[in-house]
């Protein structure tokens, strides 16, 4: 039986799924759009992998979820290794291109880059107040002008003059385009501003003053729109590295972690099972008012059972609702607790975190004292005033 | 006189402090959902986030019909240093006409009228009650400090549930003090139990600490900073903040506190040459503290629209490359997105960790 290690990325536009062997060789690989049922989707793949791959052959070793959606996923799937994208996205893209020195990413909803040495990333930046230069912004600007999202980017290379486009913000780049397409300036010059002013709020907003350093790689769904990558050559003057697997990037990443993790720790998989397609998953939270802090608490429910209790604080409610196997757990932790209750009663040693000028002190008690004396003067000689 | 305060930190300390000075203390609520959504309603939009934190708590206590506030002030170009005022306005608007609303600003800025103000809150207790107030006050603050202190290091090596119930409790059982001997009491209890989980702590270079600076309302108050510190200490990672409560009562009201912070101002000139509000140029001393202390990274909060804090993110570049330390800049007020927070604050993080693991290879 041979190993597999499932990469899962939730994002905010898609939803992607992989499998990779020993060597890191991809057998699955699965990238559909977020309609907005994630859980819903995840399991459709699922079946859709169960269907393709002899499942006698292979054994699911490791699981790993990346993505904004990733904490619900994590706890449906019984996921081993639960990361951000920045990590996974790196890791993809060092494996693959071991000398990359800048790493761009633009998904769906946000905008990374990752700057890279000798294989291990030493400083990323996201894109921050908002989503103006993401694949949302071209996807919106495809509808408007009525282009297939996947025309879009060979179109621009029939552009044949420049036109430069209002690019900070989606709402007003679409004013401006009306009004250039007054103009006369054709859909694949539109198209050609887009992408530039796309670059353009790019470099503005992540890479700001940072010195770039090849080789370049550009990855997530965007990159598969050539008119980008073109604008973002122009921009660098510099080759930039498409990978082949650049839509799944993330979900390649996260398997390599969880593949990773579970080899280090030495342990077996958290995976709940393939049974999990037939599952019905319910998500419910409400505020607790024990006290002042009012966690939002919430319950993750699989046909009937609570599977997942996390927000708390404190921990009463992850407490009371834990499976048994991890209140089995928590049970020893309180016994060596009350062990140690017992046992310890070290002394503590002193610190002396802010120091006291005792002349100072000195000097502001005296003045009080003068404060007081004169007060009490000044009382006693309104009071002769009144007898 | 019957008055409340804006939510900062253990809000015990200045609830102790007007207790025993005789007043009817009502205390704040903590933020929330609610008191932020009212302080948006009613602020300008422009304003820092803090500040539309605080609109939204003096709201909510015009319930409990409080007519008298104490808040903080600021100096220099900082905009806190007209919050009371605006405040004033804004509540005059909505129709509550006699309220005000008392500025402590700092003792070492103007003598004279924090001397007034002073006056003012003692109320009839004399001035020898006044000075043995801030004595037990000061003791209470220096003891939750350290107890908080230790609570951030222990979160990075246990559940952080185990370790904030003892700091809950430890919380509500300082606000019981009634004396400097309760002050010792308390602090040695709870720092002995927590001494029981000290065992975890891993030897000296498989620990990892992260420095938390910026702005003081959003790193002091964990209800409106979406508890970056628990987020750090979740993945394993110690916290030490360059402000605690008793830094602040430091250098506003105890006249005979030692003055530290000098030092820490003079490193901070090296890349803010003078004092811009608030505590920017603090702020970079601390950085390049934290960093002689050996800390690995820092996790710079400030709130969206804050000055000095947004004069303070444009030389974390430099200095980041100068003193080789990497800095996150979190920025946070009511739009932000806990999990836009939680992928940098962890991708920051295990950039970090790998780069350590890649030289241990």
């Amino acid at each position: 039986m041979k190993n597999l290690y499932l990469g899962v990325d939730i994002g905010s536009v898609s939803i992607n799924i992989v499998a990779i062997d020993e060597e890191n060789e991809l057998v699955f690989k699965l990238y559909t759009r977020n309609s907005g049922n994630p859980i819903d989707l995840v399991k459709k793949g699922l079946s859709k992998f169960e269907r393709e791959i002899e499942l006698d052959e292979y054994k699911i070793s490791g699981v790993g979820v990346t993505g904004s959606g990733r904490q619900l996923i994590a706890y449906v799937l019984g996921a081993d290794t639960v990361k951000n994208e920045i990590t996974a996205h790196a890791r993809a893209s060092t494996y693959y291109h071991p000398d990359a020195g800048t790493i761009f990413e633009i998904g769906g909803q946000d905008s990374k880059l990752i700057i890279v040495e000798n294989g291990i990333a030493v400083d990323f930046a996201m894109n921050t107040v908002c989503a103006a230069g993401t694949g949302s912004f071209l996807d919106h600007q495809a509808e408007r002008l009525g282009i297939a999202i996947e025309d879009f980017g060979s179109l621009a290379h029939e552009a044949e003059r420049d036109v430069r486009i209002a690019g900070r913000c989606t709402v007003f780049a679409e004013s401006d385009m009306i009004s250039k397409q007054q103009y006369g300036f054709t859909k694949p010059e539109i198209i050609k501003g887009l992408s530039e002013a796309l670059v353009r709020n790019y470099m503005n907003n992540l890479v700001r003053n940072r010195v770039l350093e090849g080789e370049f790689i550009f990855q997530g769904g965007v990159a598969a729109n050539e008119g980008i990558k073109a604008a973002f050559e122009e921009e660098i003057d510099s080759e930039v590295i498409v990978p082949k697997h650049y839509d799944v990037m993330g979900a390649i990443g996260i398997a390599m972690l969880a593949k990773r993790d579970v080899k280090r720790k030495g342990v077996e998989s958290q995976f709940r099972g393939f049974n999990l397609t037939e599952e019905e998953f319910e998500t419910s939270s409400f505020e607790c008012s024990d006290c002042a802090n009012h966690c939002e608490v919430i319950r993750v429910i699989a046909d009937d059972k609570v599977i997942a209790v996390t927000g708390d604080r404190c921990g009463k409610h992850t407490a009371a609702s834990m499976t048994d196997k991890n209140r089995n757990l928590k049970k020893d932790e309180k016994d060596s607790t009350k062990e140690k209750e017992a046992e310890s009663k070290e002394e503590i040693e002193e610190v002396d975190l802010y120091k006291i000028d005792p002349e100072q002190e000195q000097k502001v008690m005296k003045e009080l004292e003068e404060l007081e004396e004169q007060e009490r003067e000044k009382e006693e000689a309104e009071d002769n005033v009144l007898l | 006189m019957r008055l409340s305060f804006p939510y900062m930190g253990p809000t015990i300390v200045y609830a102790k402090l007007l207790e025993l000075l005789g007043h009817e203390v009502v205390m704040p609520p903590k933020p929330n959902k609610e008191i932020i959504d009212l302080g948006v309603k009613y602020s300008p939009e422009f304003a820092c986030f803090p500040f539309k934190v605080l609109t939204g708590t003096y709201i909510k206590l015009m319930e409990k019909d409080v007519k008298n506030f104490v808040t903080s002030g600021g100096h220099g170009p900082c905009r806190a240093g007209y919050y009371g005022e605006v405040h004033q306005r804004i509540l005059e608007d909505l129709g509550y006409d006699d309220v005000e609303i008392i500025v402590i600003d700092s003792i070492h800025d103007d003598y004279k009228y924090f001397y007034d103000v002073a006056k003012k809150l003692k109320g009839d207790s004399s001035w020898l009650q006044v000075y043995k107030a801030i004595r037990i006050v000061y003791d209470l603050t220096k003891a939750i400090d350290e107890v908080e202190k230790q609570v951030e290091i222990l979160r990075a090596y246990h559940d952080n549930s185990v370790i904030n119930k003892i700091w809950m409790e430890a919380e509500k059982e300082f606000y019981k003090i009634k004396d400097r001997n309760d002050v010792e009491r308390v602090k040695n209890k709870y720092l002995e139990k927590l001494n029981q989980y000290s065992d975890k702590i891993p030897e000296e270079k498989d620990r990892y600490r992260i420095g938390i600076i910026g702005e003081i309302f959003v790193i002091l108050e964990h209800s409106i900073n979406y508890q970056v510190e628990e987020k750090v200490n979740h993945f394993g990672f110690e916290v030490e903040r360059s402000l605690y409560l008793s830094d602040w009562i430091n250098e506003n009201v105890i006249p005979f506190a030692g003055k530290e912070i000098e030092e820490i101002e003079e490193l901070g000139e090296e890349f803010i040459e003078i004092q811009i509000g608030g505590h920017a140029q603090e702020n970079i001393g601390h950085i390049l503290d934290f960093k002689k202390k050996g800390f690995d990274g820092i996790i710079h909060i400030k709130p969206f629209a804050c000055l000095p804090e947004l004069i303070s993110q444009s030389v974390m570049d430099d200095l980041s490359e100068k003193y080789d330390i990497p800095v996150l800049t979190v920025s946070v007020d009511e739009q932000t997105a806990d999990a836009n927070i939680l992928t940098r604050i962890e991708a920051f993080l295990d950039m970090i960790r790998e780069k350590d693991y890649e030289e241990v290879v």
